[in-house]
């Protein structure tokens, strides 16, 4: 099903081949996942540092009433929250994976709380596409599949535009034929 | 002008409305509330002794209307006008297989329910309306909550009238005659009173309720004080308000079976008449509280589209509710009835697999348990925790002080998942989690073997692809 995609200037990453026995369970044999866009990790960075920085300039200005000695603290704390953010951030993009099977759909993702979700073509009720402003600016959107399920969280975030018209097309097109009733 | 016309005729396809007295049924509480506000007031009056103010003679009635009086009187009026335009603004009429309504004054609302996606039809009479003769036909489409169609009101026999035409038509069966025919029906089950009581006596809220009220009783007399009655007064009530609600809800609770589905009918003051075709009841939970267990009494509520549940709308609750209380031959054989094959094949008897599945623990009767070493992460229910997959089905037991066992038809299966926490992933254990529509059941096999799961989510995508490719036709009547 890869094969029919048509060819777009920026193929989507495949994931590297993770490591057999251990992850099993989030990485069924005979799957080939897509990773999403390294655009989702840029703008959960730039929100990061955003914050961070809030947090460096409030820190800063305590530093300067308390004393001096405070202000390595001040540095050191927002500097260390970023490296580990910036870090963190990217195994969580890293880890979201789809894969679109015959009659459904995979959802991987999660780094500590991991979860795989299985939606048939079928039970789809409808595909909405979402991008705000900062994602846009990085090229990115978000694909959310509805059920009639309030429990099936099947999203897709850090999409590029194209691939993310893409699928919901090609998912439209596919819930089409494979509708069933509730 | 529909005085003489009955059900059927009101789908002729033409624009009809409520009956005239929706307004006076609709408004009963403002009106007693102003009632109430008027007799006190001239309560207190009497009392010190100036009597009921003489309200022919214009000074005094001046007065009073100063006295606050005309504010209230604008505000019933105000209200009033507002529900008597409401209903001259809400029409309905069926036409082209479906049922629409149009309403609203200042922002216009219309809604069109397709009549073959019916999940369910409800004829529901709450007390007031009753005693007027008046009923409310609710049609449920699966559009998530707030997606229902709802007549209020209509005369009676016209609303049963309405509702055979909507299910005749929902299942593809055209009639003779002018008015569509009933379903013949077939009582299955009823709950007799004493045993809705026992139940009620036995659960939660009213053990709460009545060492509450003993210690509260008891506190006040040490400290020679009511402060404390008084201030936890509200909670007390909320739950007596609670204990009264199931009681009136599942008062003189019948479930017959008919051609057009299960049919329930129950309730004390408010009757409700639910009609749910075959096939829309999405899952299925039996549920017993650890106070049931000596009766071995069960409660069975399942999920169907369009019920939210779960939420606070009250009349949602019990529209979830199969059987407030049952034994636990009656809760298997409503279970039966929902779902006439659970799939289980010779030589295997079904009734072994719903037993192992209602109170059993370990792997007898094909169950695929959670591990010992799940017992780091769920110290008591890990014993119980298992899913047993049939040709129909899927069962799902959990609980070892309250029990219970989801049962998931295949072809209602919207999605599945399988989750990991990192205690789960040190353990080599992980949660899989069907996916239904809202609803009380949640069916949630927790912390089987990680390679287990696996395999479940794997063959359950494909078996419910399967069933939904060969599952009924949503029409269940029709001739194709």
């Amino acid at each position: 099903m890869m094969a029919e995609q048509p060819h777009e200037p920026e193929q989507p990453h495949q994931a590297e081949p993770a490591h057999r026995g251990e992850d099993d369970v989030f990485d069924p044999s005979g799957i080939e996942w897509t990773s999403v866009s390294p655009g989702l990790a840029a703008v959960r960075r730039t929100i990061l540092i955003v914050q961070l920085a809030v947090v460096a300039v409030a820190l800063l200005v305590a530093a300067l009433v308390i004393g001096w000695f405070w202000l390595w603290v001040a540095l050191l704390i927002p500097i260390l929250a970023a490296a580990f953010g910036w870090s963190t951030i990217g195994r969580q993009v890293a880890a979201w994976g789809y894969a679109e099977r015959a009659d459904d759909l995979l959802i991987k993702r999660g780094l500590m709380f991991r979860e795989l979700v299985v939606v048939p073509y079928g039970r789809m009720q409808f595909v909405d596409v979402q991008a705000g402003p900062l994602e846009r600016a990085f090229d990115v959107a978000q694909v959310q599949l509805h059920t009639a399920s309030a429990g099936s969280d099947a999203r897709i975030p850090g999409l590029n535009a194209v691939e993310a018209a893409r699928l919901r097309d090609r998912l439209a097109s596919r819930g089409q034929a494979k509708l069933a009733g509730l | 002008m529909t005085e003489t016309v009955l059900g059927a005729r009101l789908a002729d396809g033409e624009w009809h409305r409520m009956h005239p007295l929706t307004p006076v049924v609709r408004s009963w509480r403002v009106l007693i509330v102003v009632l109430v506000f008027i007799v006190q007031g001239w309560g207190d009056n009497f009392a010190r002794g100036e009597g009921v103010p003489e309200l022919h003679r214009p000074d005094v009635a001046g007065r009073v209307l100063a006295g606050g009086g005309a504010i209230v009187l604008l505000v019933v009026a105000i209200g009033v006008g507002f529900i008597v335009l409401s209903w001259r603004t809400t029409r309905f009429r069926v036409a082209d297989e479906a049922l629409e309504l149009h309403t609203g004054i200042l922002f216009r609302q219309h809604r069109r329910a397709r009549l073959d996606r019916v999940q369910t039809v409800d004829v529901v009479q709450p007390f007031i309306a009753r005693l007027a003769g008046l009923a409310r036909l609710t049609l449920e489409v699966a559009g998530g909550s707030g997606s229902s169609v709802s007549l209020s009101y209509l005369r009676e026999e016209q609303a049963l009238g309405l509702r055979n035409h909507l299910l005749a038509e929902a299942a593809g069966v055209h009639y003779e005659g002018a008015e569509a025919p009933e379903a013949p029906e077939h009582a299955a089950l009823d709950v007799p009173v004493g045993r809705l009581i026992g139940s009620l006596i036995l659960s939660g809220p009213a053990i709460g309720f009545v060492i509450g009220v003993i210690g509260l009783v008891g506190v006040s007399v040490i400290i020679g004080d009511v402060g404390p009655i008084l201030g936890v007064f509200p909670t007390v009530v909320g739950v007596a308000g609670m204990l009264w609600g199931r009681f009136n809800g599942g008062f003189a609770f019948r479930v017959a079976t008919s051609p057009d589905g299960l049919r329930l009918r129950h309730g004390l003051l408010e009757q409700r008449t639910q009609t749910v075709p075959p096939g829309r009841v999405q899952a299925v939970r039996l549920s017993q509280g650890l106070l049931w267990r000596q009766a071995d009494w069960w409660q069975v509520q399942v999920n169907i589209a369009g019920y939210s549940g779960g939420g606070t709308d009250q009349e949602n609750e019990s529209g979830n509710i199969l059987l407030p209380v049952a034994s636990r031959y009656d809760a298997i054989t409503v279970l039966a009835l929902v779902l006439p094959d659970l799939g289980v094949r010779e030589p295997e008897n079904p009734w072994d697999v719903i037993h192992a599945g209602l109170t059993g623990s370990g792997p007898e009767n094909g169950y695929l348990v959670a591990p010992r070493r799940s017992r780091w992460v769920d110290p008591i229910g890990w014993r119980r925790s298992g899913v047993r997959v049939t040709d129909q089905a899927l069962l799902i037991r959990r609980g070892v002080l309250g029990r219970s066992l989801d049962v998931v038809p295949h072809a209602r299966t919207q999605s599945l998942g399988v989750t990991q926490g990192p205690m789960q992933r040190k353990l080599d254990i992980a949660s899989f989690a069907l996916h239904s529509t809202p609803g009380p059941v949640n069916p949630v096999a927790a912390h089987l073997d990680a390679g287990a799961a696996a395999r479940l989510l794997a063959e359950q995508s494909v078996r419910a692809e399967s069933a939904r490719n060969t599952s009924g036709p949503e029409r269940w009547m029709a001739v194709d």
